[in-house]
């Protein structure tokens, strides 16, 4: 696995990310961020906060789906804890955008931030389509499928990893 | 090998579980990556109560409810952060003692426990009197707000000792 990331991170520095990425740590932003020391863990403070309600939004659909919370129908709890979902996602890619200014080549010539880049955008994919569900099985029965039970669990582990690469960049091979 | 403990927190440090965590090279991130997974459950399951009793409405659901809703998540993720939390600081104990973040940090989740105990045995106790009322009372309020700028204490200063770990000897 590590030969893999490895490979992977050589891989970046061969293609014209690398140019991209010095160029991008050299623009006036990204130099404002790095002379400022509190200004990287202020945003990264603030990616945590934005995580943090993506993922208790995520873990509260989860609740109301297998009955563990609430006597909500499925349409208010979607529409509840979706508007707090897309909130904090607003919050965690503009936090993300500025930690990407404040350390571009450790982040975009990294495996790992791919990797987590690809999970964001299929757990964000995944929680519209999930949303969409439970407001649909709310207007029928207002009882969950199966499909649809999976697809909660495996919302909350795709979040978790999200997060076990978002902490492992830092270690990624490189 | 390890020098002779001086204090507590050496022998902490020195001890078979923590020097296998901080010679491991997997270990301690492993145990960073659980303790933010069960903080942001924490934090964000706290925040959504916190903010119910500051005043963001955005939904009708009571307050007595969302408390009972999120509850089993906080404590399940505070005991994990707490367990993982521990191990972590057993690694590295005596240069976490003198690091003011992480005092900080420790001071901060006393008067967020604080605060929520006091907030529990005094205004919560007659939740159901005023859950449905267009405005929830000024302890109520004061008590959501202090615990949002406690738990944000607390990320902050677990970051910024990421950042200054090892700097104070």
């Amino acid at each position: 696995m590590g030969d893999l990331l490895y490979n992977f991170t050589q891989w970046l520095y061969s293609t014209p990310l690398n140019q991209f990425a010095q160029s991008m740590s050299e623009s006036a932003l990204s130099l404002w961020i790095v002379e400022r020391f509190w200004a990287i863990p202020i945003m990264q403070v603030t990616h945590i906060l934005g995580i943090a309600g993506s993922f208790a939004a995520v873990l509260m659909l989860n609740m109301r789906v297998f009955n563990l919370a609430g006597h909500a129908t499925l349409a208010e709890t979607s529409a509840r804890y979706t508007k707090v979902l897309w909130w904090s996602l607003a919050v965690i890619i503009l936090s993300g955008g500025l930690m990407l200014f404040g350390d571009t080549v450790r982040n975009l010539l990294n495996s790992i931030f791919w990797i987590k880049m690809v999970l964001v955008v299929t757990a964000v994919l995944l929680a519209l389509g999930f949303a969409r569900g439970l407001r649909r099985q709310s207007a029928v029965n207002d009882r969950v499928s199966g499909g649809t039970k999976a697809l909660a669990i495996f919302l909350v582990v795709l979040w978790c990893v999200i997060m076990l690469c978002g902490r492992w960049i830092a270690y990624a091979p490189s | 090998m390890y020098p002779e403990p001086t204090n507590l927190w050496e022998r902490i440090e020195y001890s078979t579980l923590g020097t296998t965590i901080a010679e491991s090279t997997w270990m301690f991130p492993a145990l960073e990556t659980a303790h933010v997974i069960a903080l942001v459950t924490v934090i964000g399951t706290i925040a959504l109560v916190d903010l119910r009793l500051v005043g963001v409405k955005g939904h009708a659901l009571r307050v007595s409810q969302l408390a009972k809703d999120t509850l089993p998540l906080t404590w399940g993720a505070f005991a994990l952060a707490a367990l993982t939390g521990g191990l972590l600081f057993c690694s590295k104990a005596s240069s976490y003692m003198i690091n003011p973040w992480f005092l900080g940090k420790m001071a901060l989740l006393a008067l967020a426990g604080l605060n929520m105990m006091y907030f529990h045995m005094t205004t919560w106790r007659t939740v159901e009197h005023w859950e449905q009322d267009p405005s929830f009372p000024t302890m109520a309020k004061v008590a959501g707000w202090l615990s949002l700028v406690f738990w944000l204490g607390v990320v902050f200063c677990g970051r910024a000792i990421g950042f200054t770990l090892g700097i104070f000897y």
